[in-house]
């Protein structure tokens, strides 16, 4: 079996510009604002970076496609630069690939970077975009929300939970995210907001509401990963270190084969065994001490809960009405608001949440900082329920 | 050998306009318009093709020689609806089709020469007209599908018939006028009933060796009102004219109309009736059938105009039948567009609605060189299942109003049919209280996508309730 790539690889800066819709800013920009903090925490220079992974999940969006927007935007000295794109998972997949190459002693340094710019839509939501030309002549286009509005029905069904009921715990998790969000600086949405308006506001996709829908945002994070040999040369004597990076794809069974009853996530549970695994994480209520989850819409975070083994099944309503998941809870999600009210550039936001878990390791999270972090989940969840990329990355301290 | 009716379907949209909403609605406008009755309206996304699929269906377990569509409302002028029928219909490529329009006399055109050429065909006729807001048309017309089986030993034999061609303008539209332009009533009927009604309904009961009073039953296409109670008190004829009672439950059909109302006929008829059939436009088609037997499908059809949903928004009824058109914001400039390499290679699966079976057992769609069953471990080939008839069950569902729909909102989600197969579907013909998980859903087809810019749409099947509500309690 392959060891895996714990401790192997170490961050040593990382940088996140502010989320939300920002008319003052293109990508390129957004991608250098995130650069310039990322090596100011590094203490290094650009030219230390010897490779490079961008993540951008709607190049058609005033970004462009292939390596050479970011390559251009940061003036990267002609060192390869390789440009990914897993939908939702873009970001975490950037740092999966700057990792592994790290991991392997191909590079010492090497840059991962998301980057969106979603507002140049000209709408609110995800744009709609082809599947492809064979699959447009059968398969619906439904919005994002529309799709995982679906996990709601389905987990009602599953486990006999009256719809109001849950209804009410999903409130719960943008409830939460919006009382978070008001202490991130960068975050999209500042303003905490009451539960009476969540559950009343207008539908979107039964049963999501407008509050049950994560923001919609222009940004940028980055991260710069190293060697912890290197990482203590530049000074970090405990690096933040990546315990595990986990990928998973969905291969057609939930679509096309009659076993899924919609009501959990496959993907997050294969990625999330083969991540506890490669971490050496036995117990994860009990182990780690944060998470940053895909909370594209309140039901995805609730059926995280149990996808991640952190809700035992059909618990995760109870689990989160008792404020398990809430900042003063056993184990808090979405510290710093989220994907709710961070906001979902979304080829950024699997940085993003290393950014929080990274600041929140080192006690540098201003008034979100959660005591002492030893470990910290990151969860990126791309496609949809019944066809998805789901990716989970574990950071701790080298000891 | 004797040819005539072996078997009858049809289809009405489920959507109905009650004509007293809109005569409301027009008041302030004093326009002359009919104020009972309803109105079928198709879906955005039926078109003749969708319907015809659906009132034909039933008819083809067995492939016929041939297939005769009828229609003056066909979307292409260059691409056989014949052909598309074909393929939604899984039938042998070597079957003979053809398209018949120009004229609302197309279905019973159709018939009578499939009647003539003795074979046994199947004869679909489907409308979906465009009509001017104000017009009575707009108001009068319906839309919907009727078809019609014929073959030797039939149900209801070919007794006699005649037909009267004439350049007789009642009302016309043309490319430059795609809406219909119609002339005085009182002349259209006065012209109809004396000209061409009257003598080409005396002919076919003389070429049936029947007098007018022995017709049971009649469905005559009446140009406009009331021409039927003219001809039949003229005859001494006190058939009921079941082509009345469906202009007045779900409009007048086109060139379905006739079709539609003989299925009707033949359902009330009893073995030994005769039954006067009557196309009318650019002439007079009229036949008379004696019933011999129970018409399959016959039966059904008049529980058709008894079935829907009333739409209680008349902006609604505008925005279905392209009366207003809604700024839907910049989602709606999403465009698909379908390529012929495409369509060429999996176009025929697609509108078929064609599964594959692995070596397990197991059914899946789409076809794929690795099965999706994860027991299977390469590429083995699959063999060809339909899915358009098999009934299934909702697995999970949303109704989406972010996304783009013209008749919001957008409702869809995974399906799981009884023979194992999982397809991630529109669904359509919502239930008042919504799709939930468990509904038990069928088939039909539907239009997919549809490129305005281009003038092209492409099709595929979408779910829909099992059973429809009756009017007015849905």
């Amino acid at each position: 079996m392959a060891s895996g790539i714990r401790d192997k690889v170490a961050i040593v800066g990382m940088g996140c510009t502010r989320f939300g819709e920002r008319w003052d800013v293109g990508a390129d920009g957004l991608m250098v604002e995130a650069f310039a903090e990322a090596l100011a925490d590094a203490g290094i220079g650009r030219k230390a970076i010897e490779a490079a992974w961008v993540g951008n999940a709607l190049d058609d969006i005033n970004v462009g496609n292939s390596a050479l927007p970011a390559a251009h935007a940061l003036r990267l000295d002609r060192i390869p630069v390789t440009r990914v794109e897993n939908m939702c998972a873009t970001g975490t997949e950037a740092l999966r690939g700057a990792t592994y190459a790290v991991a392997s002693g191909a590079v010492d340094i090497a840059l991962a970077i998301g980057v969106e710019k979603l507002k140049d839509t000209g709408y609110g939501g995800l744009p709609l975009r082809t599947k492809g030309v064979q699959n447009d002549l059968w398969m619906p286009y439904g919005s994002a929300p529309g799709t995982f509005a679906q996990l709601a029905g389905a987990y009602a069904a599953r486990h006999g939970i009256d719809a109001a009921d849950l209804k009410r715990a999903m409130a719960h998790v943008s409830w939460k995210s919006h009382q978070n969000g008001a202490h991130s600086p960068k975050a999209h949405l500042r303003g905490a907001i009451e539960m009476e308006r969540i559950l009343g506001a207008p539908m979107i996709a039964d049963p999501l509401g407008i509050f049950d829908c994560c923001g919609v945002s222009d940004g940028a994070a980055c991260a710069i990963v190293t060697t912890p040999e290197i990482a203590r040369g530049l000074g970090r004597t405990n690096p933040v270190t990546i315990k595990a990076v986990q990928l998973s794809a969905s291969n057609g069974w939930e679509m096309q084969f009659g076993e899924w009853d919609g009501a959990s996530v496959p993907n997050t549970r294969a990625a999330a065994a083969r991540a506890y695994a490669e971490a050496g994480i036995r117990d994860p209520r009990a182990e780690l001490d944060m998470t940053e989850v895909h909370d594209c819409f309140s039901i995805t975070e609730l059926v995280i809960m149990e996808d991640l083994g952190l809700s035992d099944e059909g618990r995760a309503p109870a689990d989160i009405l008792d404020g398990r998941y809430d900042r003063d809870g056993a184990i808090p999600c979405q510290l710093d608001g989220g994907l709710k009210c961070f906001g979902h550039p979304v080829g950024a936001s699997g940085l993003r949440m290393a950014y929080e878990v990274y600041n929140q390791l080192q006690g540098r999270a201003g008034e979100r900082q959660r005591g002492k972090v030893d470990f910290g989940l990151t969860h990126n969840l791309g496609g949809s329920p019944f066809n998805s990329v789901a990716a989970v990355a574990i950071l701790g301290r080298l000891n | 050998m004797e040819i005539g009716i072996a078997a009858v379907g049809g289809y009405l949209p489920m959507l109905r306009l009650d004509r007293k909403l809109a005569a409301r609605e027009l008041a302030w406008s004093g326009l002359a318009m009919p104020r009972t009755g309803f109105r079928a309206v198709a879906g955005w996304d039926e078109d003749p093709v969708t319907m015809a699929v659906e009132a034909s269906r039933a008819l083809v377990a067995m492939p016929p020689r041939a297939l005769r569509f009828a229609s003056t409302s066909a979307y292409f002028t260059d691409r056989a609806q014949g052909a598309l029928l074909v393929d939604a219909l899984a039938l042998p490529p070597s079957l003979r089709t053809t398209d018949l329009a120009n004229s609302r006399r197309a279905g019973t055109a159709a018939l009578l020469d499939a009647l003539l050429s003795g074979h046994d065909e199947v004869i679909v006729a489907a409308e979906k007209r465009d009509t001017q807001p104000g017009s009575a048309a707009h108001l009068a017309y319906g839309d919907g599908a009727a078809a019609i089986r014929t073959g030797k030993d039939p149900a209801a034999r070919l007794a006699g018939h005649a037909s009267l061609t004439s350049d007789f303008i009642d009302r016309y539209t043309s490319r430059d006028h795609p809406t219909p332009y119609a002339y005085e009533e009182r002349f259209v009927r006065d012209t109809a009933v004396k000209k061409l009604l009257l003598p080409a309904i005396e002919a076919a009961c003389a070429a049936a060796g029947i007098t007018a009073e022995q017709i049971a039953h009649a469905a005559c296409v009446e140009p406009v009102a009331n021409c039927w109670k003219t001809v039949a008190k003229r005859l001494r004829c006190a058939a009921p004219n079941h082509c009345e009672a469906l202009s007045n439950a779900a409009g007048d059909l086109g060139a379905a109309h006739p079709l539609f109302g003989l299925g009707i006929a033949l359902g009330a008829a009893k073995p030994g009736d005769f039954v006067l059939l009557v196309g009318f436009g650019s002439g007079v088609d009229a036949l008379v059938f004696e019933v011999t037997a129970m018409v399959p499908g016959a039966g059904e059809i008049a529980t058709l105009l008894t079935e829907g949903e009333v739409i209680r928004d008349f902006v609604r009824f505008l925005n279905l039948t392209g009366a207003v058109s809604l700024d839907w914001g910049m989602r709606a400039e999403f465009e698909q567009k379908a390529q012929a390499t495409v369509l060429e290679r999996v176009g025929r699966d697609t509108i078929g609605f064609i599964g594959g079976r692995d070596s397990t057992g197991n059914v899946q769609f789409p076809k794929s060189a690795i099965p999706v069953n994860p027991t299977i471990e390469g590429p083995e080939p699959l063999e060809d299942v339909r899915l358009a008839d098999e009934q299934a069950s909702i697995v999970s569902v949303t109704a989406d109003r972010l996304n783009f729909s013209p008749d919001p909102p957008f409702d869809f989600g995974l399906v799981q049919f009884d023979n194992g197969a999982r397809v991630l579907m529109e669904m359509v013909d919502r239930p008042s209280g919504g799709f939930k998980v468990a509904d038990r859903v069928r088939m039909c087809l539907r239009i997919k996508a549809q490129n305005v810019r281009l003038g092209f749409r492409t099709y595929f099947w979408k779910a829909a309730p099992v059973a429809r509500p009756r009017l007015g309690e849905g």
